[in-house]
This record gives structure tokens, sequence and C-alpha cells, in this order.
């Protein structure tokens, strides 16, 4: 920690502070020195950047810039700050890209969002927002939202002419002579899901991918401007429906940080349980889409009927299946009637009847093996250098996990262990996920019967205990918090205005829009055959790709 | 009037038509089972009317004929594809007084006819302008290729070992210790059968994650139903030849008769299903080099163990 | 001569095939309403993997402005007759999203839904409630909402 302080004294910055326990905050006083600063980070280790935050600010006339960069191997982060010009023709800063692949898309995120021009930028075109956004800046303060929806039906057409556009011009530039071609896998396609892949392929070999994404972009990040700290979980929540519970469990950390407020022992391991919950139904669907999209159905409908049951104590809890909204800043929002926890113990022991069959048989299938184990190969570098996180950078060999690294709720008195696979295979990624489902199912045995001990010695009250009252506006500040989502880390900044009831800036970093930028590294020269294998295995949510 | 019997009722158009409703029921509750769940339950007794609904809709279904299409090519290859994947059931023996046409060559007949399909499914992915049609039909055209060769050697077997290719001789000479001889030459010509027909690990030219639907993408209506109709002629002439060929036809175990021969196509269909439920597919190099890396050269040690076992058993060339 | 055609309009009715296509969160509870513990199967629905089979397209939630030109592509490649169904809150109104920048809050306007299923997402059980009443529909001969009508017929995609 101390080597990175004495790397920021060398620049000119506004102040360098401690920010929880492994964090360092810090801004430069002009966004000149950031590519040095960078440099001189990457060497020292931090090797992973995040996520790249712009924060508007009309009242100064700035955007204020946020970095993350992460150091996977020690567990140093560090969040810098510069400031920049808001006028749309000044609004520049350097990239990072050069020095952080990561930055690539995250890059082009804010160049379309807040329209920050970022020089020297490989390939900076509009991602994620439609094609009636080009050239504004939809997420900026001053953004007439209801001027741009009178013409929606002028904007469809955009969207249409565009496309149309495109496939006429899609193979006119390629050699007439070649079997090159252009192929669409997405919308419309079985295993594809809401995002377009552009794949181009010479006969079955492809040549490159190029992922086309936004369309189920529904900017929860401007949403949850409009509404106020506790409407906001509804947007959060909807991050991705498969794990819902964490990413709420994140953004509560936030306020509850920002509002000073302590939360009681009984609703911390109320959200490790519903948190685990949630991820054993998310991972069980995972392990099913990686079989369907090898074209074998049999493990998504076992594991269907396995997270029904789990699914069932949801229910039993907060009265919904999946859109539960059961974490909210405070606590958790219903109290515990314990009779709940059989539904959770029926869960359990389905699970335990179940694993050992989907073991022998999927799991060590030679033909799943045969085919997996040779494509999707990502080296620990790789993961440092793109910003992967979850089960593809265990998978990997690096050892990440926030719920361990910066223990949250709590983890700190779980009795878990980092699971990693070598060789960073789609094969490794599949393991990683099964024996991660093994871990959840352990970690809600613990607090199954943390909560069963406490309510019975007296220490908690299920009924009482599960909520704190958090003020409903909130002072000035800004905080992020991070958790351990399914798909692996969600980042976010939350920055709120004095006595405001509303967020001012939630930005919502999503580990699948790593993943996604990958594919390309991933597929190429490879075959047709392997689109949908790697795809699955990198465990990707079009949710939390396009928020 | 028996042609016309022949022709319209067995072995022809109404007892393929039941076999395709019966057989798409059969798949359909069977991987049901294996997926723990129920399957088509409440359309007649055990759902058995769903797949007679399935296929009356797709008659009365709009049939596209998508623009930019060749509409004669489009719409030519499915009645094609049907007739020639009906023809076998012609020169299969299902009882004592069939097949329909009497012929010493009948095996060579199904072998030709069982291996001309994949060419008119080629030509109804390439009919289709739509890439993943197309892809679908070169990837038909290159795993038939490769497994047709595993395929015929095995079924050639029975005939080197009988020394005829008259369907009815095999099926009377056939014994126990000419199923046990032939017992590996079934087992290759399982495999190649799994390759021929499409089904996992070797459904690669439909792969629904890959490709959509292969060469079926573009088509609906009246011609998807034919197509299907076809796909199931095609396990209907399938497995009626491993009967034939192996499993020794409508002999039974007390008393001979259809119900044997059916029974035995059955269980060839429940091998392939249970198959089909726990096994992921695998790539088309992969299935290449499988099929002539490790298929071709068994088939053809089969050949020479066949030609030993002849020797050594029946004393005779 | 009517019977055979009320037979195949009744055969039309029991055999529902879905077009494979998800435009939002709602398509997990398609899912799960394929699973064991609901298997729509047993009333005869299938899932197609092309539009080009299908009977039934199920809006699935929240329309993006991006995904419509997709959605009303994949009706418009199915065959006649076919019908539409609207699952959850966004695709009556926005539901949730209904302040958001991208999501289109009247995706029914344009393209006319014959069932709403409520919820968001909608159990499973509400989903093939949902399809027995478009079985309804075929069965009382009532042609589908969006041949009756809806901006898609404008709409140049």
């Amino acid at each position: 920690m101390q080597k990175i302080k004495d790397i920021l004294k060398e620049f000119s910055t506004e102040y360098i502070e401690d920010y929880k326990k492994i964090w360092i905050k810090s801004k430069l006083t002009t966004s000149d020195s950031l590519l040095s600063v960078a440099k001189a980070l990457k060497e020292e280790g931090l090797r992973s950047l995040s996520t790249v935050s712009p924060t508007d600010f009309p009242d100064t006339d700035t955007i204020e810039m946020n970095y993350f960069f992460e150091d996977l191997q020690t567990k140093r982060n560090l969040w810098l700050k510069c400031d920049i010009p808001r006028e749309i023709e000044k609004c520049e800063i350097a990239s990072l890209t050069p020095l952080f692949a990561s930055a690539n898309w995250h890059e082009r995120e804010a160049f379309s969002m807040f329209g920050v021009r970022f020089l020297n930028h490989p390939d900076l075109r509009p991602i994620i927002a439609s094609e009636d956004f080009k050239g504004k800046a939809p997420f900026r303060r001053d953004f007439d939202w209801d001027a741009h929806e009178k013409d929606t039906m002028i904007h469809m057409k955009m969207i249409v002419d565009a496309f149309k556009e495109e496939q006429e011009n899609n193979e006119i530039n390629l050699d007439a002579d070649s079997s090159e071609m252009v192929l669409n896998w997405g919308p419309t396609h079985p295993a594809s899901g809401p995002i377009r892949l552009r794949i181009h392929t010479d006969g079955e070999e492809i040549i490159s991918v190029d992922p086309d994404i936004g369309y189920v972009w529904r900017a929860l990040e401007h949403l949850v401007t409009k509404k106020d700290f506790i409407g906001a979980i509804v947007a959060v929540e909807r991050l991705c429906f498969m794990d819902n519970i964490n990413s709420m469990v994140g953004y509560s950390m936030a306020v509850e940080e920002i509002a000073g407020t302590e939360i009681t022992p009984f609703a911390k391991w109320m959200r490790v349980l519903l948190g685990e919950v949630a991820r054993v139904s998310s991972h069980v669907m995972g392990l099913g889409g990686f079989f369907n999209n090898l074209g074998l159905h049999t493990l998504f409908m076992w594991n269907m009927d396995m997270r029904e049951f789990f699914l069932d104590f949801l229910e039993s809890y907060s009265g919904a299946r999946i859109a539960t909204a059961a974490i909210e800043p405070g606590g958790v929002r219903y109290g515990l009637d314990m009779t709940m926890f059989d539904e959770l113990q029926k869960a359990i022991e389905k699970f335990d009847e179940g694993i050992d069959e989907v073991y022998t048989i999927f799991v060590q299938n030679p033909t799943m093996k045969m085919r997996a184990k040779q494509v999707g190969q990502l080296s620990a570098d790789d993961i440092e250098d793109f910003g992967l996180s979850g089960i593809v950078a265990r998978g990997s060999g690096v050892k990440t996990d926030i719920r361990m690294d910066e223990p949250y709720a709590a983890y700190d008195e779980v009795d878990m262990e980092y699971i990693t696979q070598k060789d960073g295979t789609s094969y490794d990624r599949f393991v990683m996920l099964f024996e991660e489902l093994k871990q959840s199912v352990n970690i809600i045995r613990q607090a199954k019967k943390h909560i069963e001990d406490g309510v019975a010695s007296g220490a908690f009250n299920p009924t009482k205990d599960h909520m704190v009252k958090v003020p409903k506006k909130l002072p000035k500040g800004e905080a992020i918090s991070r958790v351990e989502w399914a798909r692996g880390e969600v980042l976010m900044h939350l920055v709120t205005q004095e006595k405001s009831s509303k967020p001012y800036r939630l930005k919502l970093r999503a580990p699948s829009f790593n993943h996604t930028m990958m594919l390309d590294h991933l597929l190429k020269d490879k075959t047709l055959s392997d689109v949908p294998l790697v795809f699955g295995s990198l465990y990707i949510c079009q949710g939390d790709l396009d928020r | 009037m028996d042609t016309l019997i022949q022709a319209f009722v067995f072995p022809g158009l109404l007892y393929i038509l039941l076999w395709t409703v019966g057989l798409f029921w059969f798949f359909r509750k069977f991987m049901a089972k294996l997926h723990k769940r129920v399957g088509p339950h409440y359309n007649g007794p055990a759902g058995t009317y769903q797949t007679l609904f399935d296929f009356s809709k797709l008659l009365t279904k709009e049939s596209i004929t998508p623009h930019g299409v060749n509409p004669y090519l489009f719409s030519m290859m499915p009645l094609l594809a049907l007739i020639t994947a009906m023809l076998p059931a012609a020169f299969i023996p299902w009882t004592e007084d069939y097949p329909v046409v009497v012929t010493s060559y009948g095996l060579l007949a199904l072998v030709v006819l069982i291996g001309i399909e994949p060419f008119l499914l080629f030509l109804t992915g390439f009919g289709s302008e739509n890439k993943y049609s197309f892809l679908g039909g070169i990837r038909v055209l290159a795993q038939s290729i490769s497994m047709e060769t595993a395929f015929l050697l095995s079924a050639l077997s029975p005939a080197l070992l009988f020394g005829t290719m008259n369907l009815t001789e095999i099926v009377e000479q056939s014994t126990w210790l000419s199923f046990l001889i032939l017992f590996p030459g079934f087992v290759v010509y399982f495999i190649a059968l799994l390759g021929l027909l499409e089904q996992p690990p070797f459904n690669i030219p439909d792969a629904e994650q890959e490709i959509v639907y292969g060469f079926y993408t573009e088509y609906s209506g009246t011609n998807y139903f034919l197509l299907k109709m076809a796909a199931f002629a095609e396990f209907m002439a399938v497995f009626g030849t491993a009967t034939t060929l192996f499993l020794g036809g409508h002999y039974g175990i007390f008393f001979d008769g259809y119900i044997f021969f059916f029974v035995k196509m059955l269980m060839v269909a429940i091998v392939m299903m249970t198959i089909r439920a726990a096994t992921p597919r695998i790539t088309l190099k992969q299935m290449l080099s499988f099929s002539w890396r490790y298929l071709v050269p068994i088939s053809l040690l089969n050949v020479a163990w066949v030609m030993v076992a002849k020797v050594f058993f029946f004393g005779s060339i | 001569m009517l019977k055979i055609l009320d037979f195949f309009n009744y055969a039309q009715s029991e055999s529902l095939w879905m077009a494979h296509f998800c435009t939002g969160c709602c398509s997990l509870e398609m899912a799960a309403a394929m699973g064991p513990r609901y298997d729509w199967e047993r009333y005869g629905y299938l899932p197609t993997p092309t539009p080009r089979q299908a009977d039934v397209l199920m809006i699935t939630g929240l329309v993006s402005k991006k995904i419509l030109p997709a959605l009303l592509r994949t009706y418009a490649q199915m065959p006649e007759p076919k019908y539409v169904v609207a699952l959850g809150a966004c695709s009556f109104d926005g539901g949730p999203y209904n302040d958001s920048l991208s999501v289109i809050k009247n995706p029914t306007e344009i393209l006319p839904a014959d069932v709403f299923i409520a919820g968001c997402p909608p159990k499973p059980e509400a989903i093939i409630e949902g399809l027995e009443q478009i079985k309804q529909k075929i069965k009382n001969k009532i042609p589908s909402a969006a041949s009756q009508g809806g901006l898609w017929k404008e709409m140049d995609f």
C-alpha cells in the first residue's frame, strides 16, 4: 500500500487517503498526468482496470473521471479520480487501452453515455446505446429525455436503417472469390439470447468475432437516478434476474456506507443466506446452459427441477420466486418465520440427492471433456489484463473472490476457501461452476445453522432484527461497494448530493461486460462449433452485459 | 389391387405415416422420462394424439417460400426426399410374405437408397438461400461421406457371411451363432447409423445451438412436415435394415411374426434415444477424425473377422 | 367437410409451438415452465429453433428500441396463423422500466398481443394458463389481434 502512495506522491494530487481496508483513494489535479500515473501503477502491480466511471457535475462544469485499479495478487486497490472539462469539444482524456486491455469497452461505454472522448483509443465506436443516441450523451444530467422521447418513430427508423445498411455492406468488402462470409449469430438464435455476434467465417473457420450488444439496454444507471433510495433497488435487482440478491446487497452496502448505518448481525447472516440461495439458483442454470449449448438438454432439465426447490424458499420468504426485492438499505426486507427453513431443508436434501448423479454423468462426461478441454483457454495474464473475475478468473488459477478479499455481510465469519482450477479452459470453468455450487450449499448450511443457533440462544430476534432504519435523505457523499456476484465482481459506485432523496449517480460495473470482450480473443481461428461452447462457458448474462 | 395396398397401406404411405406419428410420440415421451418430465399428457391417452395434432397442424399452416430462392428446387426437394426415404420399405422383408420387390440384390438396393438421402438433404439446404441452411447442407454432405463408408462395409458383412445379397435368405439363414459373429459389425453399423440419421453425438448438421436448424431452417408448414416425415421414414429404413441384417428379422422366440420385427426396431430406437439423452454433440472435425481414423479401419477389420469366422465356423468361403 | 376443418382447427389449437426468441428477463420463467415441475409439453407446447415453424411469438418482457426491429422481423417470418403472447408488466406499459431511456413503453400497440400475462416475471403457472387462453381463442376461431391492426403494419423493418 505504501508503495502505491509513494508513486502517487510523485505526481501532483489533491489528496491521497486510505479508504476502507484495501483501498486508496486519490485525486489527480490534472488529467494530463493520468497516462504516466497509470504506467507507474501498472509496473507496481496494479494490472487490472476494473472500470471507468464518469460522473457529471454541471454546477462546477466538470466531469469527474473515476478509475478503479485492482491488483488481484496482493489485493491492493486504488480509486483514482481526475476532473476534465464538460464542454463536448474539450471533453477529452487520454485512453488507457494501450496499457490496460480491459479499458477498451469501458471507455467506449463512457464515450457513448457521457460523450467523453478518449485520445488514442484504437476503436472508439459507440457501444450499448442504440443508434438514436449517437452523438448525444444520454447519461449527462442536462440530457432532455422528454424531448428525445417525442421522436421515437423517427428513431426506430434510424435503427432499422442503420441495421439494413450494415447488412448490405457486410459482404461488399469481402473477396468475391473466397468463401468468406458474415454470420449474424443472434438475436433470434436458439442459443444466443439478446446479443448479436457478427462472425466473420471462412466456411467453418472463424476469422473474427465482433459482438454487437445493447439489445436489452434498459439504462439502469440512469433509471436509478429517477427513483428514491428504496425504489432504486427495483432497478438494481434487475441487473440480472438469475442472481438478483447479491446485486441488491451491493447497492444496499453503498447506501448504508453513506448513511453511516450499521446493520444487525442477523441481517448480515440473512444476506449471506439469501445471496447464496440466489447464487445456487444461478449456478444450476449455468451448468444446464453449458450443456444446452452442446445440444444436450438433460442436465438443464434436471437442474431446473433442483432449482425450483431453492426458489420455493425464496418464495416463502419474500412472496416472489425471482423478483424478490428482499434486500434493502438497512438490512433485509422481511422478518424470518423459522418454519420457512423447512423449505430450505427440503431444497438442500434435494440437492444432496441429485448432485452425485450430476457429477458422474455430466462433469465426467468424456465427450464433453474432449471438446471443452481444447477451447476457450485463458491464461492468468489474460485474466489480469482484461479484468476478468468470478468463475472465469478462478478457472485460470487466479485467487480472487470478493467474499474473502474484502468480506462483506457476514462472510468474514463463514468458513470457506478459494476454489481454483489450473488450466483455464472451458472445461475448467464448468468444473468451477460445479465446485462452487457445492461450496454455496455448504455456506447455506453454515448460515442456516448459525441463524438457528442464534435464534435458539436468543441472540437474534428474527421478527425484529431484520431492519435498521436508514434516513430517507442522505448526506452528500460517495461510496463504492464490491460484491462477489454469481458471474463475478460487481462494483457499485454511488454518488449522492446533499439532502437528496435520489441517487445522483450509480455506476454498475458488471462482469459479463468484460467476459464478452474476450469472445474475439477466444474464438479466433476456432470453428463455428466452438461458438456456443465458449459462449456458454463464459457464463454471460445479457442482462448485466447491457444494463 | 395388391399393388395399391402395398403402395398406400403396408408398407407404403399409411404405414409410414403411422410410424412417423407413433415414433415421434414415443421419442418425446421417452425423452421426457429421461428428463424427469411427463411429456405429452393431456391430448388422448398418455398424450398419444399429440403428435397427430402436431402434424395435422403443420399441414394447415402457411408454407412460406422465401424471397429469392428457386421455388421449384425449394418445394420439390422435401417431396423427393420423402419418396426416396420411403422406397427402402419395399425391399425390407417385414414378414415371410414380403419384401414387396423380390430381388436377389435387396441389400444393395437398401444401401444405395439410404445413401442417396443425404444428397437430397444437401440440396434442400443449398436451395434455401440461407447461410445457416447452406452450412447445414455442407455438414450433411461431409458427415454422410465419412459415415457411409463404415455403414456400407458393416452392412455388407452379413452378405459376406451368408454369401448372398438376398435379404430373405439372409433372414432365413441367421442363427444365434451368426448373430454373435456379426455382433462387431452390428456395433459399427449402429455408430454409422447415428451419423447417417444425424443423431447425437453426430447431430452436427442440424445443430440448433450452432447453425439454428441446419437445412430445416427455412422450411415451414407442409414442406417442413414432408421433411420431418422423410427423416422418420429414414429412421424406419435404417432400423429395418439393422433388424433384417443383424437381428434376425421377424423370427421370434415362440412364434414368428411382424411383432418381433417391430419390437427389434424399437429396441434399436431405445438405445439411440438413451444415447441422445446422455451425450453432447461433437464437432465436425472430431467427427471426421473419428470416422476416418477409427470407424473405417474397424469396419475393415470387421470384414476380415467375418471372413475368418466364416472359414472357421462354416468351413468354406 | 366441416368436420374435417373442425378437426384441423382443433389440431391447430392443441399444438402450439413457440418461436425461440427472448427480449427480456421473463424468458427465465419460460425456461422454468419448460422444466420438470411445470412441464408445458404436457399441454403440447414445444419450443422450435426457428420462427419458420412457430405458431406463437412470446414477447418475453421488456422490448428495447434496438430489439424491436428483430422482434417484428421474427414475427414477419412466422407462417400464418400466428399469435402473440405478451409476458410481464414490461410488455404492457414498460413496467419497472417505464422511466427508462431505451425501453419501448407500448410494444403491444406496435405488435398487438392476443393474451397478456401479468407479473414481473409471471409465474410458470400463469404462462401456461395464458397459453391455454390462446387455445380457446383458436377453438372459437377468433382471428389474432396482430392481424387486426397495430402499428407494425406501417413500419418498415
